[in-house]
């Protein structure tokens, strides 16, 4: 893109088509720069609003306007937040399911990806492959008859349909994901380590896992934002006001037949459950980056 | 009593744990045990165990979880199934409520299988271009420039819940929303902006009036065949001039995916219809015939396999039916079974002998007969009641309305009377084979067909266009002389009927018009993981191409279009597939925007699913839904597949 300048720019000519194209070029990475601040304000405008809507009062909210700030920030909306039971509570489950859906899933994810990555054994390529075709397979193929399996287990109304099926090493992209990074991993460590007389089991916990620590992470920030964000199966299994999540808390927060409509209890509601995630991307974001580049296009 | 349900759940994470330690490791120990058994080495046997015991987990929740649920998916999806209540076999009743849209359920279907398709067909192309825009913006080397790739990933994260879902359900409120609200105060400060953004409502509100009512199978009268006539002559035209051999490669496929169009639009329907005409299962040979015959020409022997085995899998199951009474839900079974025979007998002969010209010839010779045995059996059904003789009308610019006073005709009796679209379909495969057929040794008849085919499409697209706007009129006269305006697209007249006012505004969550379109909005506004594959893709682009390419004084767009596109391709087929899945799979967003009121114009698929199970609690249907998706899913897969040799995977 920048333009160098070259041996035949010499002279009096050359050197003045080289300040008129370094002119250009600074025009066009300032037009650029502007650019790009313009669609980072589209990108970030709505959680700024909703920061902002948070701090208002029922009237600001009812009006038409273009204030991001409120007038007074009317911090008393957070203190009736903090003044409920309910709110905890579904913190509190949203929490709890996290840690154990991330425990278990990570943990399994791991085993698996290590048996499909540095494990060879017969018929790994058609298991593995038959792992893949899940991906292909929508998830509404299989949500209608595990709802009659967990309801025939007693399991409706619990936190069990949500936080047991991780354990199988739910998610074939997590594993796929792993999968890739450990095939990076020097073959010979593993043989050292069997040679000195360790079964795979403790390969995997003493060589492969303190090695994948990077593919680990990006598995595990993937799995927390999805299962914090996760609507669906609470939607589906919770069904009782003590188990909700904050996905429900915060959708529930929005009653339609209110008028005018409390968008500002709604939306700082929405600010605390978006700030762990916030807080989660802003320390981890390469991981990301980097979890999707590797499970794209050149996988 | 919550700490309860949470102890509760640790003790059955425990339980789980334990259990999966136990069947991984039996899965380990069966398998060394059978690799004894086959007489595998000591080591061999060790490491089956250990990669077996290890994956076990998985292979574990994958029976449990995948497999085992799939089926009784199927299964349930065949009876009347509401959770807590005893099964009950319908047959296809579920799915041929679903497909023919029968009922308020069938209805909903319908009009939630129409939402998706806007979702995949209006939302993806414009969320590919804004994650390849944003992916061109950020792929400068400048300062600052990783801090604008976190901004344009975070709405990622975001979207995934409910909380920026409801900040953007405020923000889009029709009346006194934040982009309301700016969208007009810029437009009452600039002049060019205010008429861009009334053209902008109403090409909107044109647009989406029209989906609805296709949505809602309001009838088009003769317009409906303009667009399979545009198509035929677009494609026809260029046909023009020299055969050759990208020519005769272009016209067998453009044969294929119009055969393919003809097939998904009547096949489905003509299954579900009770009792099933048994010409369907000629088609369905008909169709197995076609694919093994091609693939056999283009030499793919593993697909010729692959087609033969899913032909006789198929004609075993339907036999099987038949026999059990199951498929024809009443009468004889004598015509299924001739029908059955005449389908089976070309793919059972196709199975024996070396592909040599005869072997080809004879099964061309069924080909042909079986197809005609199709078309006369569907053209009486298609062409009775004078709808022939409407041909020549459309074709001399003639009007086919014979009462065009009377609202009733021009809403019920006409359009039933006119024949499918879907024939035009049919008509162009059949002129396109000639024209491919003969041109490979007779020129001149070629050219003839061509030119015949071309002009008895043009006059008839042109007379079905003017027919059309005949039959809109005959509508407006009714309307003006009695005062009723309920013919239909009427939402579409009245929404093009006058440009937008200044006062307008874009109704957004509140308006069918609208829902749909923000809903697009946002997936636009989310679209960063596709950025960010667009980015890696971009980054290998070898810098030696341009240079190349600048040494030979290619510009910008040249550069853009000759080198990038194509090096970038694999990431924009990946966007595509993923895209297009999701699409059909929304879900979330659409519980978090909806409205009582505007549920149904929002649904897609995976609500409506949702709707039926959850609230509901007919599983049945519910599962029969489910497996619509699937196959909708898996197909649009595979025809993406099919038709990738644009994407260039040498980069």
């Amino acid at each position: 893109m920048a333009t160098k300048p070259t041996a035949t720019n010499t002279g009096r000519a050359g050197r003045r088509t080289l300040r008129l194209q370094t002119g250009m070029v600074s025009f066009r990475r300032l037009l650029l720069y502007l650019v790009l601040v313009l669609a980072s304000l589209f990108f970030l405008f709505p959680l700024a609003w909703m920061i902002g809507t948070s701090l208002k009062t029922v009237e600001e909210v009812g009006q038409p306007q273009l204030n991001l700030l409120p007038s007074i920030p009317q911090w008393s909306n957070y203190t009736i937040l903090f003044g409920e039971d309910p709110f905890y509570r579904a913190y509190f489950n949203s929490v709890f399911i996290a840690i154990i859906v991330l425990f278990g899933t990570v943990t399994s994810v791991t085993l698996v990806a290590f048996s499909f990555a540095r494990l060879q054994w017969r018929g790994r390529n058609i298991v593995f492959a038959l792992m893949m075709g899940t991906l292909m397979l929508p998830y509404q193929a299989t949500l209608v008859p595990q709802y009659v399996l967990f309801y025939n287990l007693g399991w409706i109304r619990t936190f069990n349909p949500i936080t047991i099926p991780g354990f199988f090493a739910g998610g074939a992209a997590y594993v796929f994901l792993l999968r890739q990074f450990m095939m990076t991993i020097p073959r010979e460590l593993d043989e050292a380590a069997l040679i000195d007389g360790a079964n795979p089991l403790q390969v995997w916990w003493y060589v492969i896992v303190p090695l994948s620590r990077p593919a680990i992470a990006t598995v595990a920030v993937f799995l927390f934002v999805g299962t914090w964000n996760s609507l669906t199966y609470p939607l589906i299994y919770l069904q009782r006001a003590e188990l909700f999540t904050m996905p429900i808390f915060v959708a529930q927060k929005l009653n339609l037949q209110a008028s005018p409509l409390p968008w500002q209890d709604v939306m700082a509601a929405s600010v605390t459950f978006v700030i762990p995630v916030l807080l989660i991307f802003i320390f981890t974001q390469r991981y990301f980056v980097e979890g999707i580049t590797m499970t794209g296009v050149k996988g | 009593m919550t700490s309860d349900i949470r102890l509760d759940n640790l003790i059955w994470v425990a339980l789980t744990v334990l259990f999966i330690i136990v069947t991984s490791t039996g899965l380990g120990l069966l398998a060394r045990a059978i690799a004894r058994w086959r007489g595998l080495s000591e080591g061999e046997q060790r490491k089956l165990f250990w990669g077996i015991t290890l994956a076990g987990p998985w292979i574990v929740g994958f029976l449990i979880f995948v497999v085992g649920p799939a089926l009784a998916s199927l299964f349930y999806s065949f009876n009347n199934y509401k959770l807590g209540e005893s099964l009950e076999w319908t047959g296809l009743e579920n799915y041929r409520a679903l497909i023919m849209g029968i009922g308020a359920h069938g209805r909903r279907f319908t009009q939630a299988m129409y939402n998706s398709f806007y979702y995949a067909l209006i939302g993806v192309p414009l969320q590919i271009i804004t994650a390849l825009g944003m992916a061109l913006l950020l792929n400068n080397e400048i300062r600052g420039i990783r801090s604008f790739r976190t901004i344009f990933y975070l709405p990622v994260i975001l979207a995934g819940g409910p909380a920026i879902l409801l900040a953007w359900r405020y923000m889009l409120s029709a009346n006194g929303g934040f982009v309301n609200v700016i969208l007009q105060k810029l437009a009452s400060s600039f002049f060019l902006f205010d008429w861009l953004y009334r053209g902008f409502i109403f090409v909107m509100e044109g647009f989406n009036s029209f989906y609805t009512g296709l949505s809602r199978g309001d009838p088009l009268g003769p317009l409906k065949f303009v667009i399979p006539g545009a198509l035929a002559i677009l494609i026809l035209i260029t046909l023009l001039g020299d055969w050759s051999e990208s020519k005769r490669a272009r016209t067998w496929g453009i044969i294929q995916i119009l055969a393919l169009i003809v097939l998904a639009a009547t096949l489905p329907r003509g299954l579900m219809a009770a009792p099933i005409d048994p010409i369907w299962t000629v088609v369905v040979g008909l169709a197995f015939l076609g694919f093994i015959l091609l693939s056999a020409w283009q030499g793919h022997e593993g697909r010729v396999r692959a087609f033969q085995i899913a032909a006789l899998i198929v004609f075993a199951i339907t036999l099987a039916l038949t026999l059990a009474a199951a498929a024809p839900d009443s009468g004889d079974p004598a015509p299924y079974l001739i029908a059955a025979a005449a389908a089976a007998a070309p793919v059972l002969l196709s199975l024996f002998g070396v592909w040599s010209r005869r072997k080809y010839t004879l099964l061309g010779i069924a080909f042909a007969i079986l197809a005609l045995a199709v078309f006369i059996h569907v053209i009486p059904g298609q062409l009775d009641g004078g709808r022939l003789a409407l041909i020549p009308r459309y074709l001399t610019f003639g009007t086919t309305l014979e009462q065009p006073g009377d609202l009733t005709y021009l809403k019920e009796t006409y359009p039933a009377e006119i024949m499918s679209a879907i024939w035009f379909f049919a008509l162009a495969v059949v002129m396109l084979a000639a024209i491919a057929l003969l041109g490979d040794r007779y020129p001149r008849a070629r050219r003839a067909v061509l030119y015949i085919s071309l002009a008895f499409f043009l006059l008839f697209t042109a007379g079905a266009l003017v027919d059309g706007v005949r039959y809109f009129r005959a509508f407006d006269t009714i309307a003006a002389e009695t005062g009723t305006p309920a013919y239909h697209f009427a939402r579409f007249r009245t929404a093009t009927a006058q440009f937008p006012t200044q006062d307008r505004v874009p109704l957004w969550m509140t308006s069918e018009l609208w829902t749909k379109p923000s809903l697009v909005l946002i997936t636009m506004w989310s679209t960063g993981a596709g950025m960010l594959i667009f980015l890696a893709a971009l980054k290998g682009v070898p810098r030696s191409l341009y240079e190349a390419a600048e040494v030979d004084g290619a510009g910008r767009t040249q550069k853009f279009f000759k080198i990038t596109l194509p090096m970038i391709s694999p990431a924009m087929f990946y966007n595509i597939v993923i895209g297009m899945i999701a699409a059909l799979q929304t879900f979330e967003s659409i519980y978090i925007l909806r409205t009582p009121d505007t549920e149904d114009t929002l649904a897609s698929a995976a609500f409506f699913l949702f709707v039926r199970t959850f609230r509901q609690l007919d599983i049945g249907q519910g599962a029969a839904a489910s497996w619509i998706l699937v196959v909708v899913i898996v197909v649009l897969t595979v025809i993406q597949f099919r038709y990738s040799n644009w994407v260039n995977y040498e980069a």
